[in-house]
């Protein structure tokens, strides 16, 4: 071959590797992105005066003058759109029954689409559903659910090859030429003074219970129980696996019977997560009965089988990492085998075991499936410490699953979701980011 | 006196031996009472229903009367995202595991480890979140663009690069004199052609109309992206174990970097590089989330059997949703089914964690001698 192909060979083969990289960056930043973006708008986001309704009244958040200084603005703003609504209604009743019946379910659906943004209509009885006594809370939702006002929506299959089209129509066509016609208009001019929004940074979203299954509200049982999770599997883990680990390290002597234990702790590594979920089912729920029904205490100990390798290995590596010097000095003063470990190997190795163990946190946090069966349920209240022992929690990531496939109302809820991943990714990378800078310090302090 | 002492600080010694060898054992006893929980619920269905419908039939329907418990398709749904997952991870894995053994300086290596750590370390419900909520709507409305765009993106360097190794390979078949004419005659000959058939297939891919969002392709993608942590770090580690001196000895022959790389490390590193491979599989097999979320659930063979833009079902996907409604019924054949899948998942991990760890030790004595 010539020596200029081989040579374009040479680069091109290089690039590969770095076109190779540069995808794998690329992957991470697509998939971080949408997450991050729109994650963060379930924290900061336009609220209008629904939401802080919804604070007020719930959680007793806002200033009650202000409170009630902004409703007494936007309602006048809103009155005219019930004026002219209740004026329509009276000429309809003036009507002649056939001129009356095409505007009947118009009229239905255009009251229906207006209590969807502005909330119900005042003086009528109070909806039962939460979701029905406010309006749009967001700007985004607020946008949406003002164009479901100005347009009706419908799917055009009148081509059988092709898929539906989606055909806007203005609704003001359905009540052109009646008194009803001038409330698009004003409803689109003054939907700021009637909405009232305001940047919001809605920190709670954190630590507030979820209201009318996560339509208003915030996240806080989910974190929670995340947390109970996270730190049960870890109250197993770590002493399981540091101690299997000295005794690897320390005292084990390689043969049959070390070899073997170590195939299976590999083994337990390759198990897929859903098989340790069924486990946990069939072993500590219906054989050992550890809890009636699903518990915190079930799904942390199943978790913690399921990092014990890694916990195993990390530590193996940290000790295995401690300079030989350290332990002869030790010996040499004196110290017993076991005096050694604890006051010398262990302490010097405990940078590198830390850094496992908030890696293996990270990884706990965020396994959904052997959890499935043992301890996450959809909707619940956040636990106090005793009852993880006998009681189901939510979990971000149950939630997460179950609020993005099973949800009555997915659409309305996508700042939620996205806000529970962008927390649970959150709290995985800053685990992994502290185990990342603690490790370089080792490195660098190793290095000397 | 002294004797006695020394004789219980020994008896001590041993006692505390003893426990932390129990509790290292702990590990074994985990292992074996997983294998002995999952088999000995699924053993009653196999004794129920017998084997030849679950490993033969494809008709899926665990809730009819009477119920059929035909699980072919939905193992051929693992097989299929487990394939698309190696098709995406293991060639982009094995190039970046390349490029940073070899190609890449130390520093840059210590910006690129925290990316693949990154990719590893987010939980596998954001992965199939972002393939629920983000790729599927795009595959749907946008399929076609998508696909013959990134057809373009993968095939078109491609191209570039085989019509100018092909067209120097003729030109060296050419007598001396017309030899530059040749090469640039090929060049642009092989050029046109590629770019004809470059544009035919992405015409094709662009008329494609996805139906849904939620397919095998869409999983494969995902999938493959969650296995390349695991792909790249094991390979690295193998590429790193083969040391410089074969390095050194291929480029003292006059080899270029390029050559060394494939056929003297990655041949003498091969091992090494399937045990990433198996260890990238048993990730894509083992995964429940992603395909739970993006597969679209439905058990059925896809129909030609290549064809990855239709829902597949798979064995976690199942386990992990027919769990909630046969909970209820404990004890029958619904209930039970479910764990024969899961034991048909423990049995494939647990074998193919044999076959990797053997293939490692294998090449690490080879290497030692």
């Amino acid at each position: 071959m010539n020596l200029k192909t081989r040579k374009l060979l040479d680069r091109s083969f290089s690039g590969m590797g770095l076109v190779a990289i540069a995808v794998m960056a690329m992957a991470l930043v697509v998939i971080l992105a949408p997450i991050i973006g729109k994650g963060a708008g379930a924290f900061i986001f336009r609220g209008t005066i629904e939401h802080r309704k919804v604070m007020f009244n719930c959680w007793n958040r806002g200033n009650p003058d202000q409170m009630a200084e902004e409703i007494a603005q936007t309602d006048a703003a809103r009155q005219p759109i019930y004026e002219l609504i209740s004026t329509f209604e009276a000429e309809l009743k003036e009507m002649a029954r056939t001129d009356r019946k095409p505007y009947k379910q118009p009229l239905r659906d255009l009251k229906k689409a207006v209590a969807g943004l502005l909330g119900p209509t005042p003086g009528a009885r109070t909806p039962v559903l939460m979701r029905q006594q406010y309006g749009a809370t967001r700007k985004d939702r607020a946008d949406i659910k003002l164009d479901e006002i100005l347009y009706t929506e419908e799917w055009d299959y009148s081509n059988p090859d092709a898929m539906g089209v989606l055909v806007k129509t203005p609704r003001a066509e359905q009540f052109a030429g009646t008194s009803l016609e001038p409330l698009f208009r004003t409803l689109e001019k003054n939907i700021d003074a009637m909405l009232q929004t305001h940047l919001t940074f809605y920190w709670q979203f954190l630590i507030d219970t979820s209201k009318d299954s996560h339509i208003f509200g915030g996240i806080g049982p989910e974190v929670l129980g995340t947390l109970y999770l996270t730190l049960g599997a870890m109250l197993f883990a770590i002493p399981m696996g540091v101690i299997a680990a000295i005794y690897l390290c320390e005292y084990a002597k390689e043969g049959r019977v070390i070899s073997f234990i170590r195939t299976c702790i590999s083994t337990l590594a390759g198990v897929p997560s859903i098989v340790f979920g069924l486990f946990g089912l069939a072993f500590f729920l219906n054989t050992i009965h550890i809890s009636d029904s699903k518990s915190v205490l079930a799904g942390s100990l199943t978790l913690a089988l399921l990092v014990l390798p890694t916990v195993i290995r990390s530590s193996e590596e940290a000790i295995l990492a401690v300079p030989r010097a350290y332990k002869e000095a030790a010996m040499s003063l004196g110290a017993g085998k076991w005096h050694t470990v604890l006051t010398v190997i262990l302490p010097a190795a405990l940078p590198g075991i830390l850094t496992g163990v908030v890696i293996s946190m990270g990884r706990a946090a965020g396994e959904t499936a052997p959890i499935i069966f043992t301890a996450a349920v959809s909707v619940g209240r956040p636990l106090l410490p005793l009852q993880t022992l006998s009681q189901p929690t939510p979990a971000l990531p149950w939630n997460i699953y179950n609020l993005c496939t099973e949800h009555e109302a997915v659409d309305e809820i996508r700042h939620v979701q996205f806000g529970m991943v962008f927390t649970l990714i959150a709290i995985v990378l800053l685990l992994n980011t502290v185990a990342i800078i603690m490790r370089a310090r080792i490195s660098k302090k190793l290095r000397g | 006196m002294s004797a006695s002492s020394s004789r219980w600080r020994r008896f001590g010694a041993m006692l505390g031996q003893g426990s932390l060898f129990l509790v290292t054992s702990l590990s074994t006893f985990a292992v074996f009472f997983i294998f002995y929980f999952i088999a000995k619920d699924a053993i009653p269905f196999f004794q129920m229903e017998g084997f030849k419908e679950f490993f033969a039939s494809t008709s899926w329907y665990p809730s009819g009367h009477p119920a059929e418990f035909g699980a072919l398709s939905i193992f051929f749904g693992t097989a299929i995202v487990t394939f698309g997952a190696v098709v995406v991870a293991v060639p982009l894995g094995v190039s970046a595991a390349v490029c940073l053994s070899d190609v890449l300086p130390f520093s840059a290596r210590q910006v690129v480890k925290p990316v693949i750590e990154v990719l590893a370390a987010i939980p596998s419900v954001a992965y199939g979140f972002f393939a629920l909520v983000v790729l599927a709507p795009l595959l749907q409305e946008q399929g076609g663009t998508v696909l013959s765009l990134v057809s373009w993106l993968v095939l078109g360097p491609v191209l570039i690069l085989a019509v100018f190794v092909f067209g120097d390979l003729i030109a060296d078949r050419a007598p001396e004199r017309f030899q530059r004419s040749v090469r640039w005659g090929s060049i642009l000959l092989l050029g046109a052609l590629g770019l004809v058939l470059m544009q035919s297939l992405s015409t094709t891919l662009s008329t494609i109309e996805i139906t849904s969002g939620t397919n095998a392709l869409n999983v494969s993608l995902i999938l493959g992206i969650m296995a390349l942590p695991t792909v790249v770090s094991v390979s690295e580690d193998a590429l790193q174990a083969t040391g410089r001196d074969l390095r050194e000895g291929s480029y003292a022959l006059g080899a270029t970097r390029a050559e060394t790389i494939v056929r003297t490390v990655i041949p003498a590193s091969l091992s090494g590089i399937l045990a990433a491979v198996i260890l990238g599989v048993m990730r894509a097999v083992g995964e429940t989330m992603v395909v739970w979320m993006a597969s679209g659930n439905s058990a059925r063979l896809p129909s030609p059997l290549y064809n990855v833009l239709q829902p597949v079902r798979t064995l976690t996907a199942t386990i992990a949703g027919d769990m909630g409604e046969a909970d209820h019924v404990t004890g029958s054949s619904r209930f039970h089914v479910l764990f024969a899948m899961a034991l048909c998942l423990l049995l494939f991990s647990f074998i193919m964690n044999l076959v990797s760890e053997a293939i490692v030790r294998r090449s690490r004595k080879k290497l030692n001698t």
